[in-house]
């Protein structure tokens, strides 16, 4: 079995996330699984930019702690990492750019292999954001991967800023390639070469997913206000607006975001908002205002380690209970937790049909670890998913014609009521943010705002025997042991679990709420020792857990210092339970 | 509640208001029907956006195809509405506080968008709905319940704020006189862009200074003379002293709207092609690969 981790690391601003991008593709291209995570500060230049990029003939769930290969691009990467190199790993660093002293530290079973960026640069005359071209030639034929297919990949990358700069790159990366070839002819003791037979597998974020998942789902209107882990779909979006017909809006403020959003859901078209914890501080007054006016919305939550600006690039799973309790007043909410890449396109066409459906806000979780990290993903799992777009209780001009005195807020067995939106024949209504009447008025009258507040809560009961879904089992069902979890730590659970076969299982939420209290008591009832892993602090799955089935989960893995979990961590702590 | 039937409105009269006998939203109410019925409106075929005040009351005694926003957020819902369906012609009724306090980014940002929409602003100096604070608009010195002192800060200028910020229509009426006001707002409505209508509305009951006779003593309208296309005349006339008030069109251009300028919808409005593209969603896929 093949299991290479590669870390490249170098000062913002050089090319390391593209480096890293260029890498996992190489080796998606050459057929293999590939899970990529980068780290880097809040800052545009000075700062320092990591990115891991693990490989295996295997699928992978998640990044490792320890490295095979580390490319350093400055002195910094090689003080900071150098620890985290295995026994007969290999650091590629430019000698004359980098302390002696740091040098001399490298542990004794660890392969140096000096790389003379600045030297080759200089003789070539190649400006100094031509570094991690070399770096990548490099540590291509370190790694036996094929070449052709990192110039195929080049030229891609840089096909509109024309051939010049193309073949310069190109050039670049070559001269790295054939320096370790004269070098260290030997390269790495693992190799990956191109696999005959490769299977067509697409290297994606999660955001990226999302932002497909919205387009497949039909949705034709994106609102945004920039703020990681969720402009990287606000980008991709907007880079394919024109295309999909889609309209993309960097509005003022995540209030005019949500409320642009809400209107335009209104007047009958998909729409959909992203932001993370500070954001969606801002719009939680509109998820009220969707509730009581019974408007659908799509709401993306990155999450990153708060509060208030906290640490912008990294991640954390903190924002789970602020959701559940966000916007002031009782109605109902549908929150979903992606576990991966697969499960971000699914869930995310399931978030406008449960929207939809329920005509109330629908939140799709993530966090920086599973919007920002690439996992190789196969294409046909995700191109042949079979669904449908069902918008519910939409109704068709037909549908209205035949109805006499047209209500919005017709109270129902489901407590959904048919929608009608402006500009339709005989459907005179108006989506009231005043408790109202069936019929869309203003209200204060105790009985029928009584029976708007059943009307409204009642779409819960009504998803709860519909469309809500347990948690999902994963590993062998008599393991001794239960990790619980939800979202992003999915990964590296299944992670630990190929080492421990057998010992413990995973139940895994990515149905988040409403949570179905008879069924999910049983099960947790049923299980003989339980392991909490969340990336919080306080266990916030954990608690909705208790609040909903009054089952604590005794042992807790809570991490919660802007990392995400290693599967290394999650090992020792199954091992102290076993 | 009781339903007016008014003959020349039929179709617009909702429930009879619940302002203060006086008020100066009656007036408003009036021209607005007006106005929609010469424009050939019917209550399904546009979109009317409420914000949260006296004003914002209106959503229970206009007939319209409606969405009763949020204190301050009724222009991002309109731009939303716009958005998603720029054939329908979308109005926002909207208090002084709600737009040019709690949601005065979105003024500017929709100007600065030529989002088509209009703005009706009923402009009583006070918040009427929770009592009788000041709005922004309220006089150096007022006095009301959140500052007893008078109030320190000097009034916001909506008509200069809008101008500089790139609204394309830009107007003053007094809902003192119903005629004049119903050929502001159906210009508004028929300009294609961003248009605002502020329109002085007597708070009878909280606003004792700035009241019919005080305004009546003050505003004047723009002559035929008045060149509403030049933006320096629009400034100089949006900073002439309170002690006279212009009333009109003040300002008027022609720049493309927001919606004109998505390519996405030059052929149909979003509404009008709803469904997702496969083939297109295929290709998107294999540039993953
Ligand atoms: C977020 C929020 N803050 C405060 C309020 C309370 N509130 C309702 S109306 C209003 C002010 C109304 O003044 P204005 O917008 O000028 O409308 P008017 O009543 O004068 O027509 C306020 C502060 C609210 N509804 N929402
Ligand atoms: S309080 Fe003022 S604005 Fe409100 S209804 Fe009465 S007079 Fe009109
Ligand atoms: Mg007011």
């Amino acid at each position: 079995m093949t299991d290479v981790t590669v870390k490249i690391g170098g000062e913002a601003g050089f090319g390391i996330m593209t480096t890293g991008l260029l890498m996992g593709k190489i080796a998606t291209r050459s057929g293999y699984h590939v899970f990529e995570y980068p780290e880097y500060p809040s800052l545009i230049r000075g700062g320092h930019n990591v990115v891991d990029i693990r490989i295996s003939d295997e699928k992978v769930y998640s990044q490792k702690q320890k490295v095979d290969v580390l490319v350093c691009l400055n002195e910094e990467t090689l003080k900071l990492h150098k620890d985290e190199i295995k026994i007969g790993g290999m650091i590629v660093i430019d000698n004359d750019k980098t302390d002696k002293s740091i040098i001399e530290k490298i542990p004794q079973n660890v392969t140096l292999v000096p790389l003379p960026f600045g030297q080759i640069l200089k003789d070539n005359a190649l400006p100094n954001v031509m570094l991690n071209n070399i770096a990548l030639g490099a540590l291509v034929y370190l790694l036996g991967a094929d070449f052709e297919i990192l110039k195929t990949l080049i030229s891609e990358n840089f096909a509109r800023k024309g051939e010049d700069i193309t073949s310069k790159n190109i050039t670049a990366s070559q001269y790295g390639y054939d320096y370790m070839k004269d070098k260290y002819s030997a390269g790495y003791n693992k190799k990956i070469p191109k696999m005959e037979k490769a299977e067509s597998r697409m290297y994606i974020t999660g955001n990226e997913m999302i932002g497909l998942g919205a387009i497949a789902a039909g949705c034709k209107f994106y609102c945004a206000y920039p703020m990681t882990p969720s402009s990287v779909l606000l980008h991709y979006l907007a880079a394919k607006g024109e295309k999909v017909g889609m309209v993309v809006k960097h509005a003022e403020d995540e209030i005019a975001v949500i409320n642009m959003a809400l209107g335009a859901s209104w007047a009958g078209v998909r729409s959909m908002v992203g932001t993370s914890g500070g954001g969606f501080a801002l719009m939680v007054e509109a998820v009220s205002l969707a509730g009581i006016t019974e408007t659908p919305i799509v709401v993306v939550m990155g999450q990153r380690p708060g509060p208030a600006t906290g640490m912008p690039t990294w991640t954390e799973q903190g924002d789970l209970l602020f959701v559940l309790h966000s916007g002031h007043g009782e109605f109902p909410k549908i929150i979903l937790a992606p576990g991966d890449m697969e499960e971000s396109y699914k869930l995310t066409l399931e978030a406008f049909n449960l929207a939809d459906k329920y005509q109330t806000p629908v939140f799709i979780m993530g966090d920086k670890y599973l919007q920002e990290g690439h996992e190789s993903v196969d294409r046909s799992s995700i191109s042949s998913y079979q669904f449908s777009i069902d918008r519910g209780k939409l109704l068709t001009q037909e549908q209205l014609d035949k109805i006499t005195d047209y209500k919005r807020y017709l109270i129902t067995d489901d407590g959904i009521s048919p929608r009608a939106i402006p500009g339709m024949r005989n459907s005179l209504h108006q989506a009231n943010s005043y408790e109202h009447r069936e019929d869309g008025h203003t209200t204060e009258e105790a009985f029928e705002r009584k029976v708007q507040v059943d009307k409204r809560n009642k779409k819960t009961a009504t998803f709860l025997s519909s469309d809500a879904k347990l948690p999902k089992f994963y590993g062998d069902a008599d393991a001794q042991l239960t990790l619980i979890s939800w979202g992003s730590m999915k990964g590296p659970i299944l992670e630990a679990m190929k080492e421990k076969e057998g010992k413990f299982n995973l139940l895994h939420f990515s149905y988040i709420w409403p949570l179905p209290k008879v069924k999910l008591t049983e099960i947790l009832a049923s299980l003989k020792n339980t392991l909490l892993v969340e990336n919080n602090s306080t266990g916030q799955l954990g608690q909705l857990i208790s609040m909903v089935t009054g089952i604590g989960i005794k042992n807790k893995l809570l991490k919660y210092d802007g990392r995400p979990i290693y599967p290394e961590e999650i090992i020792k702590e199954v091992d102290k339970l076993l | 509640m009781n339903t007016v039937n008014n003959q020349k409105n039929a179709g617009f009269s909702g429930y009879f208001p619940t302002w203060c006998p006086g008020c100066g939203n009656f007036g408003i109410w009036a021209a607005l029907k007006t106005a929609f019925t010469n424009l050939s409106f019917t209550p399904e075929n546009f979109a009317v956006i409420f914000g949260i005040g006296c004003s914002g009351n209106m959503n229970d005694f206009l007939w319209a195809d409606s969405f009763h926003a949020l204190h301050g957020r009724a222009i991002p819902n309109a731009v939303g509405v716009k958005i998603a369906n720029h054939k329908l012609p979308v109005v926002a009724i909207v208090g002084d506080g709600d737009c040019y306090g709690e949601g005065g980014n979105h003024l500017m940002h929709a100007a600065r968008g030529n989002h088509d929409i209009t703005v009706i602003v009923h402009d009583n100096r006070v918040y009427g709905l929770t009592t009788g604070q000041v709005a922004p608009t309220a006089l150096k010195g007022f006095k009301a319940k959140s500052t007893p002192s008078g109030i320190i800060e000097v009034p916001l200028n909506p008509i200069a704020l809008a101008i500089t910020q790139g609204a394309t229509f830009v107007a003053q009426g007094f809902s003192g006189d119903i005629n004049h006001l119903v050929g502001l707002i159906e210009k508004g409505i028929k300009h294609k862009g961003f248009s605002l209508v502020n329109v002085f509305q007597p708070c009878v009951t909280f606003n004792s200074e700035n009241s019919y006779a005080w305004y009546r003593e003050k505003i004047y309208k723009l002559g035929e003379d008045y060149d509403s296309s030049d933006i320096n005349n629009a400034l100089a006339k949006s900073m002439e002293a309170e002690t006279k008030i212009p009333l009109g069109v003040i300002y008027e251009t022609d720049r493309s709207t927001y919606t004109d300028s998505l390519p996405q919808i030059t052929q149909k409005s979003l509404l009008e092609s709803l469904a997702p593209n496969l083939e297109i969603i295929a290709k998107l896929m294999d540039e993953f690969v």
